[in-house]
């Protein structure tokens, strides 16, 4: 016996119409447009590029303010935050009148083979840090750091302190050995310097890698579930949006990838004590700074406890953590998340102001 | 095997015609006349085995198309290829492979082409592992939900309570230390390949006399040490206050139509 019964060919003559009527409604919508704020590249280094995000006409004007300055993981474009525009932080903080720069990392090449998390966290984060500091003649600035980001932030944070007025965290990892680290299992294992001499990592194996994690629900299911009937052309758009973000995924220099992998994945030295950046120790103990930290509860790629684990390390007496209830990619793009995240941080930058 | 997730420029469409033909396909089973005879009870087992098949196959050519393991699969790609036309597909027209590798080097390419075999072999294990688990989940909790009116809420009712059977399988099995193990030694050797590959190459590129990978880097290593030092120098000298040179301009000191390049 079969759970349908025989005489269901009309459900899939129905299915059949359902199909085709939406792959025509996607063919349709896959010239939609990604990133909606206007913005100017302000210095590079290397492949990276800083961004500012030009303030917008109709925002309170608060060009005195400290900058912000986003500093997103390497392994995803950062264009998610600035989807479009009802679903973009960039926007939203600039409507609250911040100054908003950003850090693209670009695509790194085979010249870019070599360059390293020191690389990363003191050139070029640290680049852009010094270049927004001289320019806006500002003692500190506002970090806010998402997922890999929020690493290389906190990294940055613990070493130069002076230079970070506030710390926002998204989605980022601090414990990488939290029993429920499902990428954190798999990667434990990697021989790291066979990966840095195999050369760069095209961002698709991030991506195969990634969606391997829950593949049935990521590459199965969220496509049928277009068959409800229940998305108009704006859901649709919507969704090709993030389906474009979530395939375009820059390749990751090998040196830096390896080290990650192995440094905080493989060894969790962030937790440890143990890690060392440009010759000096990373230690989470001197980030004395407000912390804000939000993370998913629903995430399956930074567990919520690899993140709330923060409070633990850092030597901040005003620490802020929040659970959102959504998972890791709706924590930049959700419905309840584009409200409440920009909200958040918003009114706790401007209460230490 | 190429998907629609392993493409560099990604088709939503495509992705979607691939899970509406699966789930089609799956619907087909749930729905196939003759399977079983009306009225011979609530009995579903029947429905584990083909499900089970399907889900495998689906396993099989979506997990291991990662291109995690893309080179390892040009590498073994069929019993006659070969070395040299595993390199002749990576590499292109270069006349690499056996003939162009010293023997000592081929062997170890084929040694590896060969536990990436075995290590397949042992993968598919898993995905059979977890087919079946799924199935079996699967059939026994469609209870109440099965037999209903047939209509599309119903299959889209049936096709979550499916996919939560498969996830929960899937992930009962990859958490388990067995399956990390294999996925890391998948990975390490697709990565050895690599390597062993790219080294034949360099051999080659040295006869050419044009500089090779490791020269490049090498010479990166001094560049950078040279920054570093230069980055010193400039730190130092701000620490004076003897006016180190600032790496960058003030803002609106003038237009500029290109982003400034750092200097260290």
């Amino acid at each position: 016996m079969r759970p349908f019964a025989p005489d269901a060919e009309a459900v899939f003559a129905e299915l059949t119409l359902r199909i085709a009527q939406t792959l025509t409604r996607l063919r349709e919508v896959q010239g939609v447009t990604v990133g909606c704020s206007a913005k100017r590249a302000v210095w590079s280094c290397g492949k990276t590029t800083l961004y500012q995000y030009l303030p917008l006409a109709e925002a309170p004007s608060r060009a005195a303010g400290r900058p912000v300055l986003i500093c997103f993981a390497l392994v995803n474009r950062p264009y998610v935050l600035d989807l479009q525009p009802d679903r973009s932080l960039v926007r939203r903080l600039l409507e609250a009148g911040l100054s908003v720069y950003l850090i693209d990392w670009g695509d790194p090449d085979d010249a870019d083979r070599c360059v390293d998390l020191e690389d990363y966290i003191e050139r070029h984060l640290g680049g852009s840090v010094r270049h927004l500091l001289d320019n806006h003649g500002a003692e500190a600035l506002d970090l806010l750091g998402v997922c890999q980001g929020g690493v290389l932030s906190l990294c940055y944070t613990a070493l130069h302190g002076k230079q970070v007025a506030n710390l926002v965290t998204l989605t980022t990892p601090v414990d990488f050995h939290t029993p429920d680290d499902l990428l954190s299992k798999w990667v434990r294992g990697l021989d790291t310097e066979l990966l840095m001499q195999s050369g760069n990592v095209p961002g698709e194996v991030l991506n195969g890698l990634f969606l391997s994690l829950m593949p049935f629900r990521l590459t199965q299911h969220k496509y049928v579930r277009l068959l409800t009937g229940n998305s108009d052309q704006r859901a649709l758009e919507d969704f090709v949006r993030m389906e474009r973000w979530i395939f375009d995924s820059p390749p990751q220099a090998a040196l830096a990838l390896a080290q990650f992998v192995r440094w905080f994945y493989q060894e969790n030295r962030l937790t440890r004590g143990t890690l060392r950046i440009g010759g000096r120790r990373v230690d989470l103990g001197e980030i004395r700074q407000p912390v804000l930290n939000l993370y998913a509860l629903e995430d399956h790629i930074v567990p919520p406890d690899a993140s709330a684990a923060m409070q633990r390390y850092l030597g901040s007496a005003d620490y802020t953590g929040c659970g959102i209830d959504t998972g890791h990619i709706g924590m930049y793009v959700s419905r309840k998340a584009a409200h409440e995240i920009p909200a958040r941080i918003i009114s706790w930058l401007q209460e230490r102001h | 095997m190429e998907t629609p997730f392993t493409h560099a420029a990604f088709k939503p469409d495509a992705a979607f015609t691939g899970a509406a033909e699966r789930f089609f396909e799956l619907l087909r089973s749930f729905g196939m006349p003759g399977a079983g005879a009306a009225g011979a009870g609530r009995d579903w087992s029947s429905l584990a085995g083909p499900l089970a098949g399907q889900f495998e196959q689906w396993l099989k050519t979506s997990q291991s198309a990662g291109p995690w393991f893309a080179a390892a699969n040009a590498a073994a790609s069929g019993p006659g290829a070969g070395v040299g036309a595993a390199q002749a597909g990576f590499f292109g027209p270069l006349p690499l492979g056996a003939g162009a590798a010293p023997q000592q080097d081929a062997q170890r390419t084929w040694d590896l082409v060969a536990r990436l075999a075995q290590l397949q072999g042992q993968l598919a294990s898993h995905w059979s592992e977890i087919a079946g688990t799924a199935a079996r989940r699967f059939v026994a909790r469609l209870g109440a939900m099965a037999g209903g009116a047939p209509s599309l809420d119903n299959a889209l009712k049936l096709y979550e309570l499916w996919v939560s059977c498969a996830e929960e399988s899937y992930a009962a099995t990859v958490r388990k230390d067995d399956f990390c193990r294999l996925q890391a030694e998948l990975a390490n050797t697709s990565a050895a390949l690599l390597v062993e590959q790219r080294r034949h190459a360099e051999t080659l590129v040295r006869a050419f006399g044009l500089p090779s990978r490791n020269e490049v880097d090498a010479l990166y290593a001094q560049l950078k040490d040279l920054r570093r030092q230069l980055a010193e120098l400039a730190e130092a000298a701000r620490s004076r206050g003897a006016g180190a040179p600032r790496p960058t301009r003030p803002a609106g000191t003038g237009r500029r139509k290109r982003p400034r390049k750092a200097r260290a």
